[in-house]
């Protein structure tokens, strides 16, 4: 290569090589702007313009890579002997004269015309400037101070002007008080509380009813739902196996405790992508949400495309939820739509790509604390053993500690010449160098394991756990020997071993043995074993100490019990993801994991910023960079993204109606300068999302009648521009829970462990066959149903309830004779039924009137007291309830 | 409200944006199943599939290769340390049923399925089907759905979403699980995906009927039909103030359709009214209580066709019971496992195709048999069966529209890789619409970001098998 070419920046002069202007520029006119100029751009790729040649095609394949020919798609594509590569794919081949011209030029440094810069990477193939589109401008905030609309219902009233539409009136208060409750907690409203509101005269009764309803933790759990759907939350695997993931559940009481506490939402967004660094580990549950296939196979390549999909589906889910930009299509080629380019895609991979699917350990107030007591009691041991000069008692099955000179140490090993009953078990053997135990990094080896027991495999030696459910047992009756290898060496002073510090086995112990350590020079030596110990089982095994006091003993006793019951007790989990040092990441051609090209630094797409990282950042700082980028320099898109999602649900339908997706082929906002001054008034309010409830619910839009009007259906049957409130059916969720309401045994207990309604099931993979019967625990709230992935759960499943295969920023509302014969036949609503009538046949006899006010929320007309009694009285309270609970006036939000 | 249904509102949005959709579908939420217009004339009405769950050895079944039979015992050429899903390989081994030319067309088939081969002027074969990946869930779901991943519409969705049904009292699309339980992707193979759930595959089978399809036993029915009248009566008061709203009115038809299916799909999974010969021919009783209850589920899918069920999943083999044991993922004892499946798929699944022939309904019906991937020509390493194959796998066309007798593509000499006129699963599948009357790259849904396709953004209709 030309020393010229190293002219940083410089425009190509003639000493640079051919001329771009005088002689490439004529070659792409004649033989390849008829397909990639600015009628035609194959394959997104243009080579009419400059600054676009050098940036390639869909493919993300850079067109022209200056100084090296050799890398550049443009020159191969021309010169390749591949008949379906090859171009021009018709006619006659680029000469070789023409060829080597393009070389020269591309080797020396692909200078363009005067003035003009290259930009690095093509990004996009569409119409326009997709840097133009609204949703990466910054918030129009033309509000009060630009003399514009001060109210969001300016805003509405301005467009329903334009469309000749009129709003209208406020809905009666029962009705609103009922949509309230069933928008805001997914519950009725206790036939009480209507009551009170309907006669409360004070100008302030309804202010004052939103803040309590939205201070109720109703409010988190009902909308915990929404964000879950978007995240495809589920508590098994997917896939084929779909197993259960047993703490997957801490996620979701996360969310629900996000959003009662009103966690700002800039810190909602950091602490689902980087909750790891500040504590809050249940929040990266979200990385983590999706499916993960657990049939893992021989085949690298298959493997290494698992993982691709795996870390696909984060990416997608991140730049879904958080930004509403599909960012999935960029795995393979440029997005088509979008500016995001494929490079771009696989540095928000690399932002994630240390993420594993997989449980850790949960940090809690609670775990700390344990930490600390385990702790304390070490060194209360500590000091009581050096009271004792330690003398020996007999060996236990619950803990055992051996002491001895400070010595170095390359390996140790624990020989078992005697057990008390079958096979040697250890749970655990901590190697101590002073305060570290270095058992923990050390590779075990055995003389023989225990076949066919994962949980008394040989890892579990050094594993950190305790307890017989994470042991090694031996092959070799009475006897054998376990050896750790340590990482480096150490000075060992103390090893800690037991059958089993859960206490529930003690056969299996080991009653005569030996512990050796391997010196640098090959050399073991004996430092401790069962010849100074009284013999097991023998009465009287307290410490033979007798220079201490009965008290001391006593302590002693005492504290060792502690810590080993503090240890004992497993630690919390929580799936939230295994957090790894990211491997590197590169850019794979067309998505082909055997197709690795140019390594990729972490980022996010440059139209939103940067994140300035290199590809050796750290993982947990990738994601705090990214989490702050969102809410920062991608605010005014973040805010706009989440105003848009809790507009759509107290609505029906976004302001953007596809809350997904606020790119160039999502569906443009019917209302832009509201959504800006929302999401203004958000990012203003420190994002507080009740704060854009309350705005919301305050307004006359909210509270208009959903009552329909002939001429404005005519003009606008999906109400899209609000002339009214668009009534709508319940969601599966919210149906269910009214359900039990009104069978008087809605279990409200929050959190932990979800109810299944499915039979308890071991196969290998798993099987989900509806439950027979139903058990109280059962009666909660559904948002705390273990949420099968893929499976459809009985009755209400069929309510468009989504499969968690897929990131569902947007339910379908579909009507079908399923969900009429589940409603109507399952044994769960007749049993309700049956509840529903025992209870209004203990309230009295105006039985008609109680079932209206529970059910409908208002008294029943005098024609509906004679027709339900009239049917009451020939069928019975119970045939009647099942109507209710299947009626459209209570399946629908007025 | 004319249109309250959510998944209308995204072709609405994106002609208010001036990006026509031109070929939206547009269902009538009171009548999701109403028949619906094809965007050509189609050949087939109605589609059978049977799918065989676990992965059918092609080579052990109709992919006959003499050089397999010549070469067995000899190493895998261009195999050398090849590392398959479950690991390495050993040499080759000849098929474990012997070929024999079969029908007047004289195609070779195995003993296996000597029933099914017998009607081989019937069947068009497809030998280079090849799909995405070597694991079964995945390759279910890719062989459903076009996709690897989860959560993606079922063939047997878009179908009835494109086209409705001819049929108003029963579902349009039904799956038919096997007798021994669910495939390895349970519901994904029948899911909606983003779809409107209504164009979900209902299962039932000739054994387990549709979940709550009729009220407990002990529940009066003259109260049932009362209490139905009653719920009408109070959803057309409710309806009264709200004139007009088309998704309270689908809401009241739905119940109207529930009912209808309360006396229909007993009616339909009632076999009794079947004649002798016809039972005989399927083997509906069968001392094999296996094999006759999947003879009684072929003779379900015949019945549900005749009604006018637009699309019916027919599964042959189950997951429930591990490897090989229900169905076809013969890894370590091929033979073994084959013996036992090899009878249940091929008498009901012939009977199925001949009864169809001789009520002439093969005319507008197509029947599909598949499998999720084939498997390897070599034995693995230490075992007595074969690994999976993603690089080929037979798959069998019968009825509209397609040519009988006809073999398309093939495999390299062993079977092991397709090689001429390779089909992938996106050919097959925008083949199986085409005759449809689908133009695949036209049916289209939006979902977050893309109109979504059942073929992704690939697949080229296989003209070779159609019809003239």
């Amino acid at each position: 290569m030309l020393s010229s070419t190293g002219l940083a920046g410089g425009a190509g002069t003639m000493l640079d090589g051919p001329d771009y202007a005088a002689e490439i520029a004529p070659i792409f006119a004649q033989r390849c702007v008829e397909c990639h100029g600015p009628d035609r751009q194959e394959s997104g790729l243009r080579l009419d313009l400059f600054p676009r040649v050098l940036g390639g095609g869909d493919s993300g394949e850079p067109g022209v890579v200056p100084g090296a020919a050799a890398r550049s798609e443009v020159l191969r594509r021309i010169t390749t002997e591949d008949e379906f590569e090859v171009m021009p794919p018709a006619g006659e081949r680029l000469s070789d004269a023409d060829a080597a011209l393009l070389r020269r030029w591309i080797d020396a440094g692909a200078h363009g015309p005067e003035g003009q810069q290259a930009i690095g990477e093509s990004t996009w193939a569409g119409d326009g400037d997709p840097r133009a589109h609204w949703a990466f401008q910054p918030l129009a905030d033309g509000g009060v101070e630009g003399g514009g609309p001060s109210t969001l219902d300016d805003f509405i009233r301005a467009e329903l002007e334009v469309a000749g539409l009129v709003p209208s009136p406020t809905a009666e208060r029962r009705v609103l008080i009922r949509r309230l409750y069933l928008d805001v907690h997914g519950l009725l409203p206790a036939p009480e509380a209507v009551a009170a509101f309907v006669e409360d005269s004070s100008p302030d009764a309804w202010p004052r009813l939103v803040d309590e309803v939205l201070a109720s933790p109703r409010y988190g759990e009902r909308w915990a739902q929404h964000w879950l759907d978007v995240v495809q939350y589920a508590e098994t695997n997917g896939f084929e196996m779909n197993t259960p993931r047993p703490t997957a559940y801490h996620y979701r009481d996360w969310v629900i405790r996000a959003l009662n506490e009103d966690l700002p939402y800039d810190r909602f967004v950091f602490q689902q992508l980087a909750g790891d660094t500040v504590g809050e580990d249940a929040a990266t549950g979200f990385l983590v949400a999706g499916a993960s296939d657990e049939v893992k196979s021989e085949e690298v390549a298959y493997t290494a495309q698992q993982r691709q999909d795996e870390l696909a589906a984060m990416v997608n889910t991140t730049s879904t939820a958080f930004l509403g930009l599909t960012v999935g299509c960029a795995r393979c080629h440029n997005h088509k739509f979008d500016p995001v380019s494929q490079g771009e895609y696989y540095a928000m991979t690399a932002v994630l790509a240390g993420v594993r699917h997989g449980e850790r350990p949960l940090a809690s107030p609670e775990m700390e604390q344990r930490r600390q007591r385990v702790d304390g009691y070490r060194a209360e041991l500590e000091l009581l053993r050096d009271d004792l000069h330690a003398r020996r008692r007999a060996v236990t099955s619950r803990w055992n500690e051996e002491r001895f000179a400070p010595r170095p140490a390359t390996a140790l090993r624990f020989t078992v010449e005697a057990t008390n009953r079958g096979e040697p078990c250890i749970d655990e053997l901590e190697v101590w160098s002073g305060g570290e135990n270095v058992a923990l990094s050390a590779k075990p080896s055995s003389s023989g394991n225990l076949p066919g027991y994962p949980r008394h495999a040989l890892a579990h030696i050094n594993d950190g756990l305790v307890g017989n459910d994470h042991s090694w047992i031996s092959d070799a009756p009475g006897g054998g020997w376990v050896q750790l290898d340590l990482a480096e060496g150490h000075v060992v002073d103390r090893v800690v071993w037991a059958r089993d510090r859960s206490g529930r086995y003690d056969d299996r112990t080991p009653t005569r043995y030996r512990i050796e350590l391997l010196d640098e020079g090959g050399a073991w030596t004996r430092v401790a074993g069962s010849q100074d110990r009284q013999e097991f089982g023998e009465e009287g095994g307290e410490e033979r100490a007798l220079a201490a006091s009965p008290a001391v003993l006593e302590s002693l006793a005492t504290a060792e019990e502690a810590l080993r019951l503090a240890q004992a007790a497993p630690p919390a989990m929580v799936y939230g993801g295994r957090l790894e040092e990211p491997p590197p990441v590169y850019r794979l051609f067309r998505g082909d994991v055997t197709a690795q090209r140019e390594l990729v630094a972490p980022d996010i797409p440059a139209i939103l910023g940067s994140l300035e990282l290199t590809a050796e950042a750290p993982g947990p700082l990738r994601r705090v960079a990214m989490a702050r980028a969102i809410t920062e320099e991608a605010g005014a898109l973040a805010a706009r993204v989440m105003v848009n999602r809790i507009w759509a649900h107290h609505f029906g339908t976004g302001l953007v109606a596809t809350p997904g997706d606020l790119g160039v082929n999502g569906a443009p906002p019917t209302h832009p300068a509201l959504l800006d001054w929302l999401s203004a008034r958000f990012i203003e309010g420190g994002w507080s999302m009740k704060a854009i409830h309350r705005r919301i619910l305050l307004s006359d839009t909210y509270r208009q009648s959903s009552a329909p009007s002939p001429a404005a259906l005519a003009v606008d049957a999906d109400a899209r521009w609000l002339w009214r409130f668009p009534p709508r059916r319940l969601e599966a969720e919210v149906l269910r829970d009214c359900i039990l309401q009104l069978g008087g045994n809605l279990d409200l207990s929050m959190g932990g462990p979800g109810f299944s309604l499915f039979e308890p099931n071991d196969n290998y993979v798993r099987v989900y066959l509806p439950k027979a019967s139903l058990d109280p625990g059962d009666h909660r709230r559904m948002v705390y149903l273990h949420k099968v992935r893929m499976e459809t759960v009985p009755v209400f499943g069929a309510f468009d309830v989504p499969d968690a295969g897929q990131v569902c920023p947007t339910r379908g509302r579909s009507t079908t004779a399923i969900q009429a014969l589940n409603l109507f036949n399952s044994p769960f609503v007749l049993a309700q039924a049956r509840r529903m009538a025992a209870r209004l046949e203990a309230s009295g006899p105006d039985v008609v009137e109680v079932a209206y006010g529970l059910a409908y929320g208002r008294a029943a007309g005098p024609g509906e007291v004679q027709a339900a009694g009239a049917f009451i009285e020939q069928e019975g309270l119970e045939a009647f309830c099942r109507a209710v609970l299947n009626s459209n006036e209570l399946v629908f939000l007025p | 409200m004319s249109s309250g249904l959510g998944f209308m509102a995204a072709s609405h949005l994106l002609r208010a944006d001036g990006r026509l959709v031109e070929d939206a579908v547009s269902i009538d939420p009171g009548a999701p199943f109403a028949a619906r217009s094809p965007h050509f004339a189609p050949r087939a009405k109605n589609v059978v599939v049977i799918f065989c769950s676990g992965a059918l050895s092609q080579v052990d079944s109709f992919d006959h290769k003499p050089e397999l039979i010549r070469r067995h015992d000899t190493p895998l050429p261009g195999g050398d340390g090849l590392i398959t899903f479950q690991g390495a390989n050993g040499n080759l081994h000849r098929p474990l049923y012997d070929f024999r030319p079969r029908g007047e067309c004289g195609k070779m088939t195995s003993d296996l399925l000597p029933q099914l081969g017998d009607l081989s002027d019937d069947l068009c074969y497809i030998h280079s089907l090849h799909t995405k990946t070597a694991t079964h869930g995945p390759g279910e779901n890719c062989m459903s759905t076009g996709y690897i991943l989860d959560g993606f519409p079922s063939m047997g969705a878009w179908a009835t979403y494109a086209l409705g049904s001819e049929c108003d009292d029963l579902p349009a699309f039904v799956a038919i699980p096997d007798p021994r339980g669910v495939p390895q992707s349970s519901i994904n193979n029948w899911g909606a995906g983003f779809l409107p759930a209504a164009f979900q595959g209902t299962p039932f089978n000739a054994a387990r009927p549709v979940q709550n399809l009729a009220p407990p036993p002990g529940l009066d029915l003259r109260r049932d039909r009362a209490t139905r009248d009653f719920l009408r009566r109070l959803n057309e008061a409710h309806l009264d103030r709200y004139p007009g709203d088309a998704e309270l009115a689908a809401r009241i038809a739905s119940y109207e359709m529930a009912a209808r299916m309360q006396l229909s799909v007993p009616e339909v999974t009632d076999l009794s009214t079947e004649s002798a010969s016809t039972r005989r021919m399927y083997g509906t009783d069968d001392p094999n209580p296996l094999k006759a209850g999947f003879a009684r589920n072929c003779l379900l899918a015949r019945r549900l066709v005749e009604k006018g069920v637009r699309f019916v999943q027919l599964f042959n083999g189950a997951y429930a019971m591990g490897e090989g044991k229900g169905n076809w993922d013969g890894h370590q004892q091929l033979k073994t496992d084959y013996d036992v499946h090899g009878p249940i798929l091929d008498q009901p699944a012939a009977a199925l195709i001949r009864d169809l022939k001789q009520r002439g309904m093969l005319e507008d019906t197509l029947v599909v048999l598949c499998t999720e991937f084939g498997r390897m020509p070599t034995f693995q390493a230490g075992a007595q069966g074969r690994d999976h194959n993603p690089s080929a796998m037979t798959a069998i066309l019968a009825g509209a529209g397609v040519k009988a007798p006809f073999t398309h593509g093939a495999t390299d000499d062993f079977g092991w890789k397709s090689v001429v006129d390779p089909v992938s699963v996106h050919d097959f599948h925008a083949t199986i619409l085409h005759l449809l009357g689908l133009d695949h790259t036209r049916l289209t849904h939006y979902h977050n970001g893309l109109q979504r396709r059942l073929t992704d953004v690939h697949g080229e209709v296989i003209s070779d098998i159609l019809e003239g």
